[in-house]
């Protein structure tokens, strides 16, 4: 036996105890790895490589606000931009569902292995997609959410737009950061529309990353003062501005998300020093088998270390496997498209096992510091 | 005539209990040979209790002195008293006091891993200890699948492991049957004589005090004879 | 026969550093349990509030939102004179066409930019909305750039005070004046000159358009007409049905409640489980004694379920309590409308529904997590209870 074992076959003693206190600790960071991830999400939305390169030219008055088409060649003629596609929300629904449950873009199909270098799709189906000009293309994550199939014909129905459009599904895309959104000629939309000399949003591709900062600064200054300012700005700032609109309430959930975790923190370390507090007696007896005070603190201390570390490796690799391999975008309802368990979060959530360990063998410390042997060996289990 | 091995004059000890002071010992002075085995009566508040955890180094005096091996035990701090009861000192209780999840092996050896012996002197300590209280084939067996008096036996064993030089035993035979109770007794008796051990026991029964070689009696913090 | 209930309470307070940390860990679960609910309460309230039985408002069919709603002048004309609408005391119909635009503006924070819904009003608008009310300076002049903001949005974005300029649509606007909306949608817009607006952002055309019907059977009869004539594809209906379908924004809020809640009372059920154990257990003796007293397993059971019902319901009223102060106070949040795409305002709601949902649920924990330790305590052997030092 070595003092290790001590420990473990102590903490293991009452093992209907030990299992509860371990599962409160597992489910508390499971909750805190969920929640940390979420908010990350939400703050900081996952990057797509190509993004870098990317820049989205939208309305200044506001996101729903529409750009005439007539700034495309001013645009093209920027030096730096290597493409530019006119890249506008249709907002259609699909099957009566009452949410729009996919993205669908209406864009200049020709252009669109260039602005998204990042996906990946068979060469025949992009050449379909090309060709054809009701055709569409959708992402692998929507496909197989409906069952979808190559040559299948999808009817959407206009929220924004007074129109209903239908497509054939010419080629299934993968390999985004989102491959969940729908593609189609902007010239079919436009068709149906009565060719209104609109567009939602230029989204253009520069050349290198050096043109970016040049690119952005002539754009906006071209249109300033026109009729129809514009907003530029690369694809990342673009997708952050949507976390600003998110208002209080980020702040807001965050704050509770503190409440939760210090809440579920509190319950195990009381279930934790209760299980310590009840072996007074025996504590006491150690004392006078010759054991120090600090050789009983580090006995507490590794006892409650040892809980939080296996309800932490629970909880965390539990909420690592599930957010892992587990399907985001099903469990979440499409809230989420990835859940990403960053080893910083990991490391958080060891660090507040740690913590917890400490805080829950503080009380049982003092007190055991404070009963003298006598006292303790008078206790009663 | 052996030399003192524990020294104690003038000791008291006065408790506080809510309001009122009680004093558990009064002016005592007293002197145990090595290799006795003391035996302390007295009704129940008489001290006795009292007596042999300050000898012991689990309790401490209001005023007085209490010399063990020429240390004045009072006068050393926490950690000193901890590492002089694991060297020093054998416990032995009324309850037994062993550790429900560990066997009878890994009681006896808890004392040993304060020590810097290896596993294998370790090892031949704690079977010697085990052989020493007949219970050499009991050790994977855990406290609750053993007899009250084979625990007792264990926790003999485990006040032996370290070699200490005194043995101090609060009622050993109180929660034991007639049998039972004359084996420890026997085990106590066997650690004076043969092994020259000092074995001080806190008694009321007279049948329990008669296996020692001195006996002391205490009433109202005083010694009485 | 049953235990004394003093019995219990007494118990309680014997255990009283874990039951503590039990009765706080419930506590704090029923708190964040509550203010997800009040906020979601807020968010509904806040569109219940919105419409007027008597008005009807049209929008083009197929929109789900007023700002890409779109209704033409020639539209307009097909039914502003339809005997069914009401009219004022000059004989002009009580009818606004409204222009809603979606407007990015910088935040008071400095913190980016976020989405105010603009709403270009007609000079009725304002009589069929009754529960908006001029809290501050002055209602916009028509023809003129000016604005009124709500008193909610104000301290968010920047320049949201009297006297205050903003730019969009290349434009300067100037404020003139706060408005309150009642804990209604209109605290999450700015208002001004419907025709003003539709200059400024390049508007053909109107979104929503809003008329009193003259009482409830000829609203029903507007309504009809508007949906037989196929000549228009726009879509009649009361304002409290429209504004009563818009909860899409609420759902994300009480799935995030339900969820934290679900999760948190996993938590919660193993604390008050092993409180309880460890009161079952400290009491072995005690148990036998009343056995050998003449309890049946039956009354020790219930008893010690009681016992876990009546901490967890001091700890659901604390939780009610300290959920109260954010909606008296009158706290408000924001937070983007999945409607309408722009930032929506409300503010904590508590009913006497909601409190006892909360209280209900700390029950339900307590039972929960007491019912196994219960179990044991009933099931005790009286020997061995009795044996047990």
């Amino acid at each position: 036996m070595t003092i290790g074992t001590f420990i473990l076959k102590n903490a293991m003693r009452n093992k209907r105890r030990a299992t509860l206190s371990i599962l409160s600790v597992a489910v508390s960071l499971f909750l805190l790895v969920t929640l940390l991830v979420a908010l990350r999400e939400l703050t900081l939305p996952p990057e797509d490589i190509g993004a870098a390169l990317r820049v989205v030219v939208r309305s200044k008055i506001s996101i729903a606000n529409l750009l005439p088409a007539k700034q495309r060649p001013i645009i093209e003629r920027v030096p730096g931009v290597e493409a530019v596609s006119p890249f506008t929300w249709f907002g259609g629904t699909y099957k009566n569902e009452g949410g729009l449950t996919f993205g669908q873009f209406a864009m200049d199909a020709s252009k669109f292995r260039t602005i998204f270098g990042d996906s990946k799709m068979p060469e025949e189906q992009f050449e379909a997609f090309q060709k054809d000009m009701r055709a569409c293309i959708i992402g692998k994550l929507t496909a197989e959410k409906y069952h979808l199939k190559i040559g299948d014909r999808i009817t959407l129905v206009g929220t924004i737009y007074p129109v209903t459009l239908e497509f054939n599904l010419a080629g299934i895309y993968s390999g985004t950061i989102d491959d969940r959104n729908m593609f189609f000629h902007h010239k079919y939309f436009d068709e149906a529309m009565g060719d209104m000399g609109q567009v939602g949003m230029w989204w253009l591709k520069v050349r290198s990353a050096e043109d970016m900062p040049q690119v952005i600064t002539t754009i906006n200054n071209t249109f300033a003062n026109s009729s129809a300012e514009v907003r530029a700005e690369t694809e990342r700032a673009f997708q952050l501005s949507f976390t600003s609109m998110w208002g209080n309430i980020k702040l807001f959930v965050g704050a509770i998300c503190t409440v939760v975790v210090f809440t579920l923190i509190l319950v195990s370390a009381s279930t934790m020093s209760m299980s310590i507090r009840e072996r007074f007696r025996e504590l006491a007896v150690l004392k006078a088998l010759g054991f120090r005070r600090r050789e009983l603190f580090a006995f507490i201390l590794a006892e409650s270390f040892a809980l939080a570390m296996f309800g932490a490796l629970i909880g965390v690799g539990g909420a690592y496997l599930l957010y892992t391999f587990g399907s985001v975008s099903k469990m979440t309802n499409g809230i989420f498209i990835t859940l990403e368990v960053t080893p910083k979060i990991i490391g958080t959530a060891i660090t507040v096992a740690a913590g917890l360990g400490i805080a829950a063998s503080i009380m049982p410390s003092i007190s055991v510091a404070k009963t003298s042997v006598v006292e303790g060996l008078k206790t009663l289990d | 005539m052996a030399e003192n091995i524990v020294t104690i004059r003038n000791l008291s000890k006065i408790y506080r209990q809510g309001e009122i002071n009680v004093t558990a010992l009064d002016n005592i002075s007293l002197d145990i040979r090595a290799g006795e085995f003391l035996t302390l009566m007295g009704p129940s508040g008489s001290g006795k209790s009292t007596l042999l955890h300050i000898i012991a180094g689990i309790d401490r005096p209001t005023s007085g002195e209490c010399h063990v091996q020429g240390i004045d035990v009072a006068k050393l701090n926490e950690s000193q008293l901890a590492d002089w009861r694991n060297q020093n000192v054998g416990f032995v209780f009324q309850t037994f006091n062993l550790i429900p999840v560990l066997t009878a092996y890994e009681n006896v050896e808890l004392p040993l891993l304060l020590t810097r012996l290896n596993s294998k002197q370790r090892r031949h300590q704690v079977n010697t200890a085990l052989e020493l209280v007949g219970l050499a084939e009991r050790k994977t067996h855990l406290p609750r699948q053993l007899s009250g008096g084979q625990e007792q036996r264990v926790a003999i064993a485990r006040a032996l492991v370290t070699s200490p030089s005194l043995v101090v035993a609060d009622e050993p035979t109180g929660n034991l049957d007639s049998q039972s109770a004359q084996d420890v007794l026997g085990i106590l008796q066997t650690l004076s004589k043969s092994a020259g051990k000092t074995v001080i026991m806190v008694t009321h029964d007279p049948k329990a005090a008669a296996f020692g070689s001195r006996t002391i009696h205490l009433e109202k913090g005083e010694l009485s004879n | 026969m049953a235990l004394p209930i003093t019995y219990n309470i007494r118990n309680v307070f014997v255990r009283w550093r874990a039951t503590v940390a039990t009765i706080a860990g419930i506590a704090l679960v029923v708190a964040v349990y509550m203010i997800m609910q009040t906020m979601a309460e807020g968010l509904e309230k806040s569109s219940q509030n919105t419409g007027d039985p008597r008005n009807i408002m049209i929008v083009r069919k197929g929109s789900t939102a007023e700002s890409s709603s779109q209704v033409t002048r020639a539209q307009l004309k097909e039914f502003n004179y339809l005997p069914q609408i009401a009219r004022d005391a000059k004989g002009q119909p009580l009818l606004s066409a409204d222009v809603v635009v979606l407007v990015s503006l910088p935040r008071r924070d400095g913190s980016g930019e976020a989405n105010v819904l603009v709403r270009g009003v007609s000079p009725v608008g304002m009589d069929l909305r009754p529960q908006v009310s001029l809290v501050e300076g002055r209602w916009f002049t028509p023809g003129k750039r000016e604005v009124v903001v709500s008193r909610r949005l104000s301290p968010r974005f920047a320049n949201f005070e009297i006297g205050g300029k903003f730019r969009t649509g290349g434009k300067e606007l100037t404020v003139v004046g706060i408005l309150d909306g009642s804990s209604s949608a209109f605290d999450s817009e700015v208002w001004m000159d419907a025709d003003e607006s539709r200059s400024i952002f390049d508007r053909e055309n109107y979104s929503s358009v809003l008329v009193r019907a003259k009482d409830d059977a000829a609203g029903k009869e507007f309504v009809k007409r508007i949906e037989s004539d196929k000549r228009l594809p726009l879509l009649a209906l009361s304002e409290v049905e429209y504004y009563a379908a818009q909860t899409k924004t609420a759902m994300p809020i009480k799935f995030l409640g339900n969820f934290l809640a679900m999760a948190m009372s996993v938590g919660a059920i193993f604390a008050a489980m092993n409180t309880m154990y460890a009161s079952v257990g400290s009491r072995t003796r005690e148990i036998g004694t009343l056995r050998v007293l003449g309890y049946r397993r039956r009354s020790i059971l219930i008893s010690f379920l009681l016992e876990g019902a009546f901490l967890s319901l001091v700890g659901g009223v604390i939780g009610c309590l300290l959920a109260l102060p954010l909606p008296l106070l009158g706290y408000s949040i924001g937070t983007l409308n999945f409607e309408t795409w722009g930032e929506t305002v409300f503010q904590f709601r508590m009913t006497p529904m909601l409190a006892v949902k909360g209280l209900a649920f700390s029950v339900i924990v307590g039972v929960l997590g007491s019912l196994l330790p219960s179990i044991r305590a009933a099931r005790l052997p009286v020997i061995a209870a009795l044996k047990s030092l």
